[in-house]
Parts: C-alpha cells; structure tokens; sequence
C-alpha cells in the first residue's frame, strides 16, 4: 500500500507543478519533458539528501526534487499494484484537458466571460473525469477509478476536479445553456443582443450625457426590465450578472443617468403634518379629555392605639 | 425616640390629607397634578428619619379619622392597589367532600390523572406550535403583500415623481391595518393589549386577572398581533405568544370553553386553580419557546417568573411541553417551506446561525461586552423611564376606547411617516446582495441601479427580518451615520409604541435598537483600532448589542440567556451574553424598574416579589391584617350568608367559621374557613338544613358540583333565595376547610410573607392565645408595603 501511495505521490506532484507551471511559466510542457528524462536516466542514483542543496528558485527545480525523492521509492514496487497504462492514458488526458481549462478560465477572468468561451473545455474535462471515475474495468481488470482516485488520503484528482467543477457551478454557468449544455440558451442569446445594443448607443452619444440619458432610455429599460425578469426566475450565469453590472454602472455612475431627489418640499410638507397630528391628539386629550380619577378604599384596620404601643415597645 | 415615632405615625396620614386637599382644588393644569404623584398620597414610614423629624406634632386624631371617612379621589398612579384583582385559591380545600373523593378513587385513578397530565402537556405544546405557526404565516404573507404594493408604488413614483402619495399610501395601509388590531383590542378584550407577559407573571404569582385567560382574549390575542405587526409598529410577536401559549394551557386543561359553553367532559379532575395553574406555566414555556426555538428557555422562564409554587415533578412535564411546541412549529414551517420534514427551523425569530467563526471572542473582548452591558442597562432605563411616563399619561388621559383606537392609528402613521423620511433622506447606498432580492424588500429609490438603500432594510422591512439582517449582513452593509439614526428613531418609536391599545410584545423592538447600536460600536471599534481584523465581524457586536438591550429593558436574567443562547445556536457565546446581561440588569435597576414591573405597578396589581421588603421585621401581623372580620357560624343562617355576600362594600372573599360562645361579645374560635364561591354553591343548590330533613332522596353535594360552577361562579345577584328560606339553616361543617392556616397575633410580616409566598395562600387567619379570630390577612395586605426611595411606603386601596 505504501508503496502504492508513492507512486500516486508521483502523478500528484507532477500534476500539481504541471498546473503551477501553466500559470508561471509558458514552456512548461518542455520542462516536463526534460524532468522526465532526468528520471529515466540518472535519477535514481542521486542521494536523497543532496536535493536539498539544490537551489530552490524557480518551479522547475522543485518539481526535479519531488520526483527525485519518489523515484527512490518506485524502485522496490512489485508488479501487480503498478498502475495500468490505460489508466495513465487516462491520466494523461486529463491532465492536458485541465491545463486548456485553466487556461481559458485565466484569460477571460475579467471582463467575465467563462461561461460563454469555456463551457467545450469544461465540457471536455468532464468527459474525460468521468471516464476515469467510471467503474468499468479497463484491461488490466482493475477499474481507473480505484487507481487514480481512491487510493490515497489525498485524493488529488478528485480535488482537482471538484475545485473545478465548484467555480463551474458557483459562476451558475448551467443557468445560460441549453439544458443539453451544447449551446448558449435562447433568453441568454436575448439579453447578449439586448445588452449589445445598449452599449453601442452609450458608445453613440458618449459626448453628451443628458442626451445619451435620453436617448437610450427606452433600450436601457428594456434590457433592465428582461433582465429582472430572468434574475426572478433564476436563470443568470456570472457572465450575463457581470456584463450587467457594468452597464448599470456605466450608466448610473459614469452618465449619471439615475434619478434624482427633486420632490424634498412635498415630503417635508406631509411628513410635517403627520407628526403634527399626535402633538394635535395629546394636546387635544390632555385638555379635553377627563382625568381618570381614582377612588381610595380605607380597609378596616385593627385598632393602631396599642399596636402603636408594640411599635414603640420594639424601637425603644 | 418613642415621640418621633408616634409623630411619624400621625404625618403618614396627613399627607392622605394634604394630597386631598389638593384634589378638592381645580386643577386648572396639568403641571401641579404631576407634583401630586410625585408624593403620592401613600404613607410614609420612614424608619431612618424618625430620629430627626419633629414636624406636624399638633395633628390630632380627629383629623385622621375626618381623612378615613371622605371619599378620596385621586389621581391614577404607580402607588395603588386596585381591589378588582382578586387572589387565586391555589390552597386545596381539604373538606369532607374531597376525603371522600379521595378514599373513592383507586389507585389506578391516581395513575389515570398522571398520565392525563401529560398528555395534556403535550396537547398545549402542540397547539401553542400551531397558533405560533398560524401567526407567523399569516404575518409574513400580509407583511408581504402590503411591502410589496408599496415598493410597487414606490418604484413608480420615483420616477414620474409624486412620492409624497407613496408617504402617504404607506401611512394609511398601516394606519388601517393598525386600526382593525385596535378595534378589536379596545373594544372587545382589552385585557389582551400589550405583551400578556406581565399579566402572565401576575397570575403566575397568584393573582386573578379578570378574564386573562378566555379563548376570546386568546382570539383577540392572536389577530390584533398579526394586524400591529403586519401594520408596521415598532412591535414583535413573541411577548403575545408566550400569552397565547398560557390561554391554550387554561382551557386545554379543563376541557371544555366556557365561551363556548362546550363541556368535553373530560380532565374533570383538573378544574381548579392548583391544577390551572401548573398548566398556565407549562403554557408560558411552551409559548416562549414556540417564539425563541428556545425549549430550555421556556422551561426557565416559566421557573423564573412563577417560581413562588414550583414543583420538580414539574419541571420534566413542562420541559416536554416545551419541545412539542418548538417542533410542531418546526414541522408546520417545514411543511410551509416545501422542505417537509426538515426539523431544524426553530422558533418564530430565527436569529440564524451564527458559524463559529463569525463568532469567535476572546478574552481581551469581555471587558468591551461589560461596557456594552452597561450602555443597556442605561438605555434600558431611558426606555422605561420615558415610557413609565407616557403610560401614566395614557392610563389618566386616553382611557377612553375610540381615543385609543386614535392613537394608535397615529403612532402607526408616524411610525411610517419617519420610516419614509429617513429612507427618502438617506444616502447610504450598498450593492445588492445576491440572496436579498427575493426573501426582503429592497427599495433603490434614488441609488445607482444594481445597489439600495441601506436605511430600507433596516425600515422597510418586518422587525424579525431587519435583526437577522443586522446579525448578518456582511461587513460594510451600513454605514454607521444610518445605524445611528436608525437606533435613535427606533428607540422613540418602539418606546412611545409599547403601551398602546394594540396586543404586541417589546422583545424584537428591544432587539433591533440593541442590534443597531452593537453593529454600530462594532463599526467604530474597527474604525479607531484602523482597521486591524480582529473586530472584523460586526454582527457579533449587533447580538451582544442586542441581548444588553433586551436585559436594559426587560430586567430577566437565567431565562433571557438561555432564550438567547439558544435561539442562535451557540453555546460558546453563553458567558459574554450572561455578563453583558449581569451587568445590564444591574446598571438598569441602580435607575429604574424591569419595564414589566412597571406595568404591573401602574396596573395596581397586588403582586407578591420574592421576598418581603427589607426592614420589614418590626411589622407584626396586628399592624397587618384585616380587622375586625365578618364570621359565620358552624351552623348559619340563609339571610345572613345571602346579607353578607350580597354586601357590596364588603367585597370579601373568604369567612372564617367560628364557634361563637354563647352571649359573648368576644370573637368565636376558629373551626374552619369557607370561602364565597362555596357558599354560592351551596346557596345554589339549596343545601339546607330543613331541606335535608324533608327530602332524604335529595342528592347529596359532591365535589363535582362545585368543579362544574368553576372558574365563573355566579355572581349572588343571580341566586334566588325566597323569604322562607332565608329562615333555614345551612350546616357548613362539611364543606369548610377544616384546617385553614393561622398565625399568633406577634408573627412578623416576612414570616407570613414567606408563607403566603410558599403556599399561595389566599386569606391567612390571625388568631389569638385562645384561638380566636383577630384578623385576616390578604394578598392585598401584604402587597401593600414595599421599599420605596424613602424607605418602607405603603400602598394604597383604591377602586379602579
């Protein structure tokens, strides 16, 4: 089982710097290479100790070290808990399939537009994830599935995966697609249109504000008013919300095309004669109304003269 | 020293006198009235002075007594004892009757009546849940439906302009609402006004309020909460469930409403007031914890408020209670929701949960808790002071029904009014949450589209919904210029609001002022510690601002941590809320009263506290008790009960039997004691002498009869007694109680205090060393001495 987990250790390493180096360095996949001929060739031989003087600058050099303190280990692994090529295969692809996942998802980050360009990609990850947590046997009659995912406390694959799959759903992507997810959705289509538009008239009559408010009125207030509908029912992605929200800024905050507080004297005015009202009532009560008067009971008492007595008896 | 004591005796009735005075003279203001009430015409006896006050020597006794016989019409105030309330018989009759009813049932009756006890328990429990759930569904959907018009209408006129008509629409939709609640309050139960928690307390201390607990005022209850709430008043619904909880308690238990007039003929055994009452508190727990999600809280209000007749039995039937009707509640909500069976939605307010981490303290934070303990208990006390005065002012000027209907149609409007001012005047404009849009109401008016008003969610909005929002929101929500406001507004509001004619409870309002101002000190904490993280999270500053404000009001100590302990859900906050509420009662009660003592003072209420006034030693029972005291005889005569009982001036309760020794003047021995409704009974039934002599077939008088007579006897008016047989005897050996409790003449007032506390004792007889009557103590006797400013002061009688 040990042995087991370092080779998995192994493809976790190597993924885990795969990623690492999509987003730091561009020729990653070459590094990957060269690192792989390293551990064919003299690695092995290296002492583990001596990894530790190598300098530890640049995500390539760890990565060499990882993979030379698991190579140590792989040696002495018996045959049959090796994994299947099939599933490396696998492995392979899945590996690949992310970093054009990860990629996508960092180029179009801001401005949002994840949903609209990324959705083949993830397509394509899912595709492939399922396939390797599918529990068909592959040929060395051992599902994928218990090999590449469950066979350690880390369970790197799934975690990757489901880090995955969590921004997907958070960013609410499946709201703007057919419900097939091969294409974008009618109403998202709707809103992309109506949004174009929109924007092109700001773009029309950016030099005069008070005009372009005017002027687009009526588109802005379509767009808004197709829009609250289909945040009512709940069939928005994080694309459509962000495209959205800088329209709205666009035009409250830069045109300044919001409405303004103009009518201060009417409210002031019946604000002032409703709390006038109350002062009217009490003062109208307090003078005109009769003062609840109480009427007092002497109960019976004993006789206080000798109890006065004991009193006194009891102070003195 | 034994001159200054007599003087002190005399001046304490010429101030009865002065104050008379003063009333024969016109009032041409109010202002002279208000120094009348400041010295009330209650007597002083002021123990500490006596030494130094050698004043009004001359005033003889003629004086006093020329005070005693004129009427006396005062001014209403806190220092009365009103003689319409009337103590419960929470002392069981041990006469012949019950003997034999005891010696007829077997033991497996005994195990019948235990196990109709809990089921019963469970019965109320239940229904209290329902009621809770019925209330909370009908308030959101009216809540709903009248934010949403307004929005609507708001929306539109923001636009085309004209938001004074939207003012104004909002006005009158909570003015009408607010008017069916008053209607029905003022005009048809006006027992069920305010929160019902004081009344509770007093029948829990043994007090009968008239009608408290009828399904009528239960009807009333329930509705006139849902038309205040849904009408927009700085109220909450949780006080008038606890009510609501009491009155199903009352009438489950006995099985059968009189107002109804539908008799089940079932739980019998339970119609008296020993039995009503272990319901009634079982009731108040299932109430509040129905309102809190709060079991074990119910448990221990019900253990703090009517702790005087506790019983440990108790305490496990009343905690079952409790949990049925947290989830009967729990369950109908779920079912309401759509997410049927999903047991986990506790209580009426829903603080939420609180994550750990979100609430994570630490011990450098505790003293910073005190100091918000404190600024409670001090707003508390602004709070009751303020409206103290304004109840005052109520009970002497708006008493009649119409005005206060009035009123509170224009606490309603203003309430909107205000609300309306400041979100129309606010600038503080937050981006929109993505859960906000669906469950609150969020108003944008004139912020940039895609964000609100941050003053909306907090105004325009149910109270239950704007504390959860303070809890919760994130950082950055309100700016602290809004939450200052909106403390300060809501606190006049919510002040000026509690004592109106309307059923509504002062727990949320109390909440929300509290949970503004926290989230504001946790806002500016952050502000001069520039910024550092460790007071990140201001919604932990809102609960503890909330539980100190809460405590500054109300003045409730184990009970209140619990509820609030448990209605968040986190334990570990358990020691900041007990300190901050420590520290709120203490601060609060060094300046005024608990605000529901204070209702129960200006209702003039004999209500019995824990203990008896201190330097209360030297009173003995003569200075104390009633006297002399009507008797009857072993062996009466019918005119004379029908005399005595129809005696209006004469009020009393209960007669001592006496065995008079023949031509003596002196007062006969004591033999037993029977008690008004008895002897209606017996009159009822024409249990006479002669009668019995003639008619042997006649039944004999079970104890049954006098169950079925209960809790309204009639009154002797309706009993009919023709001239012959006002000529018959009535034998009252049978029915008399026997063994009634008696003290020798010397015992001091705490010790007969502890015993009518400890009992719940209604009349407590005086006796003599030969063992005859002297006088009768009453609940009003006793309730009548209590520590003023001055020392030890003494209530007065009065009609109301």
């Amino acid at each position: 089982m040990c042995l087991r987990m370092g080779l998995f250790l192994t493809d976790a390493f190597v993924l885990t710097f795969f990623v690492l180096g999509i987003v730091q360095i561009s020729a990653t996949k070459r590094d990957f290479s060269v690192a792989g001929s390293e551990v064919s060739g003299h690695g092995a031989l290296m002492p583990m100790s001596g990894a530790r003087f190598l300098p530890e600058s640049s995500p390539f050099k760890a990565h060499k070290i990882a993979y030379d303190f698991s190579l140590s280990l792989s040696s002495s692994f018996p045959e049959d808990l090796e994994v299947s090529d099939y599933c490396l295969a696998l492995l392979g692809i899945f590996g690949e399939r992310y970093v054009t996942y990860v990629k996508c998802l960092v180029s179009h980050a801001r401005p949002v537009k994840i949903c609209e360009k990324c959705y083949a990609n993830y397509n394509n990850l899912r595709e492939i994830y399922n396939n390797i947590s599918s529990d068909s046997m592959g040929p060395g009659n051992m599902s994928c599935h218990d090999s590449l995912v469950r066979s350690d406390r880390l369970m790197l694959v799934y975690m990757l995966y489901s880090s995955m799959e969590e921004i997907w759903s958070t960013a609410s992507c499946t709201h703007c697609f057919t419900p097939d997810e091969k294409s974008l959705s009618n109403n998202t289509l709707h809103i992309l249109t109506a949004l174009n538009t929109s924007l092109s008239c700001f773009e029309t009559h950016q030099g005069n504000h008070t005009e372009l408010c005017k002027e687009c009125k009526a588109l802005y207030r379509s767009l808004s008013e197709l829009y609250s509908t289909m945040e009512y029912n709940n069939i928005l992605c994080i694309d459509l919300e962000d495209a959205m929200n800088v329209t709205r800024r666009l035009w409250s905050k830069t045109y300044g095309c919001s409405f303004p507080r103009e009518e201060t004297v009417p409210v002031i005015a019946v604000s002032g004669f409703m709390l006038f009202l109350p002062v009217i009532f009490y003062l109208s009560s307090f003078l005109h109304s009769e003062q609840k008067k109480r009427k007092l009971i002497h109960p019976k008492r004993a006789k206080s003269s000798h109890s006065l007595m004991n009193i006194q008896d009891k102070f003195s | 020293m034994n001159m200054a004591n007599i003087t002190k005796k005399v001046s304490w009735s010429s101030r009865g006198d002065d104050s008379a005075r003063g009333e024969a003279t016109p009032l041409l203001n109010g202002t002279e009235e208000v120094r009348y009430t400041r010295q009330p015409s209650g007597g002083l006896f002021h123990i500490s002075r006596l030494s130094t006050v050698d004043l009004e020597e001359e005033i003889t006794s003629e004086e006093q007594d020329s005070v005693r016989t004129r009427p006396n019409m005062i001014p209403h105030n806190e220092k009365l004892l009103s003689l319409k309330y009337e103590s419960l018989d929470y002392d069981n009759i041990e006469n012949q009757l019950f003997l034999e009813e005891e010696r007829r049932m077997s033991h497996m009756g005994f195990r019948c009546l235990e196990i109709s006890r809990w089921v019963i328990c469970g019965l109320i429990g239940f229904l209290t849940g329902l009621i809770a759930c019925f209330i909370d569904i009908v308030v959101e959907k009216l809540a709903g439906i009248k934010y949403i018009v307004v929005k609507q209408n708001i929306e539109k006129f923001t636009e085309v302009g004209g938001l004074s008509i939207s003012l104004i629409l909002w006005a009158v939709l909570n003015s009408s609402l607010v008017m069916v609640g008053a209607i029905i309050v003022a005009f048809f139960e006006p027992i069920a006004a305010g929160s019902g928690i004081p009344q509770i307390k007093c029948y829990l201390n043994g007090v009968k309020i008239p009608r408290v607990v009828r399904l009528k005022t239960l009807m009333v209850k329930v509705f006139g909460v849902i038309c205040s709430v849904a009408g927009g008043l700085a109220v909450g619904k949780e006080g008038p469930m606890i009510h609501s909880g009491a009155v199903v308690a009352a009438g489950v238990s006995q099985g059968r409403s009189t107002s109804l007039k539908k008799d089940f003929k079932i739980f019998e055994y339970f119609r008296r007031d020993t039995e009503k009452r272990d319901f009634v508190s079982a009731g108040a727990a299932a109430g509040v914890s129905a309102a809190f999600g709060a079991p074990v809280g119910g448990v221990l209000f019900s253990l703090e408020e009517g702790a005087s007749f506790w019983n440990q039995m108790l305490t496990w039937r009343i905690f079952f209670a409790s949990m049925i009707s947290t989830f009967t509640l729990n369950f109908f909500l779920s079912i309401y929701n759509n997410k049927t069976g999903d047991l986990s939605n506790p209580g009426l307010i829903n603080f939420g949960r609180f994550d750990s981490d979100s609430v994570a303290y630490n011990l450098y934070e505790i003293p910073l808790f005190i100091i918000m303990g404190a600024i409670g208990g001090l707003l508390g006390a602004l709070f009751n002071f303020l409206n103290y005065w304004l109840t005052i002012f109520r009970i002497r000027y708006v008493h009649r029904p119409c005005l206060q209907v009035i009123e509170a149609m224009l606490v309603a409007a203003v309430t909107a009014t205000v609300s309306f001012t400041m979100i129309y005047f606010s600038n503080d404009c937050q981006p929109l949450g993505q859960d906000q849009t669906k469950d609150d109401y969020p108003l944008q008016l004139f912020c940039a589209d895609g964000e609100y008003n941050s003053m909306a969610t907090a105004f325009f909005n149910t109270p239950e919904r704007s504390v959860r929002s303070l809890f919760h929101n994130p950082p950055g929500s309100y700016n602290p210029l809004t939450l200052g406001l909106f403390t300060l507004t809501y606190f006049f509001l919510a002040c000026w609001t509690y004592g109106l004619t309307v059923s509504a409870g002062v727990f949320i309002p109390s909440l929300l002022i509290g949970a503004a101002w926290g989230r504001l000190f946790g806002i500016l904490l952050s502000y001069f510690t520039s910024g550092s993280s460790i007071w990140a999270d201001p919604g932990k500053y809102a609960l503890i601002g909330a539980a100190a404000q809460l405590g500054g009001i109300v003045r409730m100590t184990l009970s209140l941590t619990v509820i609030m302990v448990e209605a968040t859900g986190n334990v570990t906050f358990g020691l900041p809320i007990m300190l901050v509420l420590m520290t709120a009662k203490i601060v609060g009660d060094y300046f005024a009263e608990g605000l529901y003592d204070i209702h129960i003072k200006l209702q003039s209420v004999p209500f019995l506290h824990y203990e008896a006034p201190a330097t209360s030693h030297w009173l003995t029972a003569r200075e104390v008790m009633s006297s002399p005291v009507t008797c009857f005889n072993k062996v009466e005569k019918v005119g004379t009960i029908v005399n005595t009982l129809s005696n209006t001036s004469t009020n009393h309760n209960g007669f001592p039997v006496v065995i008079q020794i023949p031509d003596s003047d002196e007062p006969g021995m004591v033999c037993g004691l029977i008690l008004r409704s008895q002897l209606i009974v017996l009159l009822k039934h024409k249990v006479f002498v002669e009668r019995a002599r003639t008619r042997l077939s006649q039944r004999k008088l079970q104890l049954k009869d006098f169950r079925d007579a209960y809790p309204r006897f009639p009154p002797i008016q309706s009993i009919h007694v023709s001239q012959d047989e006002r000529e018959c005897m009535m034998d009252l050996s049978e029915f008399m109680n026997p063994t009634p409790y008696t003290v020798p003449q010397e015992t001091s007032l705490p010790r007969v205090f502890k015993l009518f506390r400890a009992l719940g004792l209604r009349h407590l007889l005086v006796v003599d060393s030969e063992n005859r009557v002297v006088g009768l103590v009453t609940r009003k006797d006793l309730a009548r001495y209590h520590m003023g400013k001055h020392g030890l002061e003494e209530l007065q009688l009065a009609q109301t």
